[in-house]
């Protein structure tokens, strides 16, 4: 059975310094006032048109193998293949930011106002990823959290070997369309401010892993490794 | 010229009003529309792009400096257009078949243009044979590919092996987060590109 929650802005919404870092600014006292201004303009921007939610279910494991094994376009090894058997809880969930904020992003890039639209971008892309980790948060409530080391981890399709092509099998299972996410028919999400995945509970040793897969040497992201 | 200075100080400036009237202004003088072009838009753009290079600015402020330069660059387009006056060389930008993450294609794509190419941008989720059809049919010198997810960066390989195929001398260059010079050498691009600001350089020195 699924379940669809709306978040709080307010709590998903990433902190200043956070969204200065992304663009390469290391204080903010370092920027211009009129980079403050923009960051105001885009902060009020987001809560007028982003509409976060999310629609999650537990999976069994055996259920999940089906859907993680997508259309067979997988890595032959991946890091999800040797952690979900060895969970205690599974949920797969897909959100979204919604696509006021989306549409929004693309009008002003259109109107040329790059600053104010990249500003936007990284604030919705932050709040997605904050959005994630609420979700890693809701699902230690009902698991054995109070465990020492114990973690919460989400995996997604296009992302360390889960080709994304996996996204078809679970939109299948999940139907995130009920949230207003559809996928197009390269199996990317639109709105495009969305995340799905799984979330995978269990002690933080069955989470850690060697990056030596085939396509960990040609990836310079280490956010994987960051996180463990 | 004393307008062209001050427009090229608006642009720094990120002025888009100011940078839109004085270009008005310019041509309506009758100022040669490459002129304007050379020496306030694209040089400012160009002493943006050194601020930015060396940490006295951010990249917000590049892209505020980058919508001034529109307000001026679109009025000069029909006029350069109408003269057969064409930029430093056509480029090809996208994101790659199967990735919808346009952002830093996009921030590409300014910065390209704001140095003075033409950029023919053909958004995201580009199949491999579209980059190449299309830099074959525009006579494009350099095609430009992005990708955000790891899953699809192996489509930045096909549109080099088409190329190659072809013994074009199309340059293939490359950037996105989960890219690295290591995949770059490994799929036979030409270069790749860490930032907007260096994907600029890159070009430069490939056509």
């Amino acid at each position: 059975m699924s379940h669809i929650i709306r978040f709080k802005i307010k709590d998903i919404q990433p902190e200043k310094e956070v969204v200065f870092k992304e663009f390469g600014i290391p204080k903010i006292d370092l920027v211009s006032e009129k980079i403050q201004q923009l960051y105001s303009e885009a902060i009020k921007v987001f809560r007028e048109t982003s509409k976060p939610i999310v629609i999650y279910s537990e999976i069994s494991k055996e259920k999940f193998q089906n859907i993680f094994k997508g259309e067979g376009n997988n890595s032959a090894e991946t890091p999800v293949d040797k952690i979900f058997p060895k969970a205690d809880n599974l949920i797969l969930f897909a959100l979204t930011m919604g696509k006021e904020v989306s549409e929004k992003i693309e009008i002003l890039f259109k109107e040329n106002d790059f600053a104010l639209g990249s500003m936007l971008d990284n604030i919705a892309s932050l709040s997605a990823d904050n959005a994630v980790k609420k979700m890693e948060e809701l699902a230690a409530k009902d698991t054995k959290n109070h465990e020492e080391n114990y973690l919460i981890l989400a995996y997604s399709p296009g992302y360390c070997g889960w080709d994304i092509s996996g996204q078809k099998k679970l939109f299948e299972y999940l139907h995130p369309e009920k949230i207003g996410i559809t996928l197009n028919d390269s199996f990317l999400m639109i709105p495009l401010k969305s995340v799905s995945g799984v979330l995978i509970s269990r002690k933080s040793e069955i989470h850690k892993f060697e990056n030596n897969f085939s396509f960990c040497s040609l990836c310079k992201t280490k956010s994987c490794l960051e996180r463990m | 010229m004393e307008i062209l200075n001050q427009i090229s100080e608006y642009l720094q400036q990120g002025d888009d009003d100011k940078v839109f009237a004085l270009t008005k202004e310019a041509i309506e003088q009758d100022l040669n529309p490459k002129v304007i072009l050379d020496n306030s838009l694209i040089a400012g753009m160009n002493i943006i792009g050194e601020k930015f290079k060396k940490h006295e600015i951010f990249l917000p402020d590049v892209l505020m400096s980058a919508k001034a330069m529109y307000a001026g660059l679109d009025q000069l387009k029909p006029l350069l257009a109408s003269k057969g006056i064409s930029g430093l060389g056509k480029v090809v930008i996208g994101t790659v078949q199967g990735d919808l993450h346009d952002i830093g294609k996009n921030l590409v794509g300014i910065m390209l243009k704001g140095a003075g190419f033409d950029v023919i941008d053909l958004g995201k989720d580009v199949p491999p044979e579209k980059f190449v059809e299309t830099a074959k049919r525009e006579n494009a010198k350099l095609i430009g590919m992005s990708a955000l997810l790891t899953t699809t960066m192996t489509n930045m390989k096909k549109v080099v092996d088409l190329v190659r195929k072809d013994n074009s001398d199309i340059k293939v260059i490359i950037g996105g987060a989960p890219v690295s010079k290591e995949f770059a050498d490994e799929i036979g691009a030409d270069a790749y590109a860490y930032d907007a600001g260096n994907a600029v350089e890159c070009v430069k020195e490939l056509i």
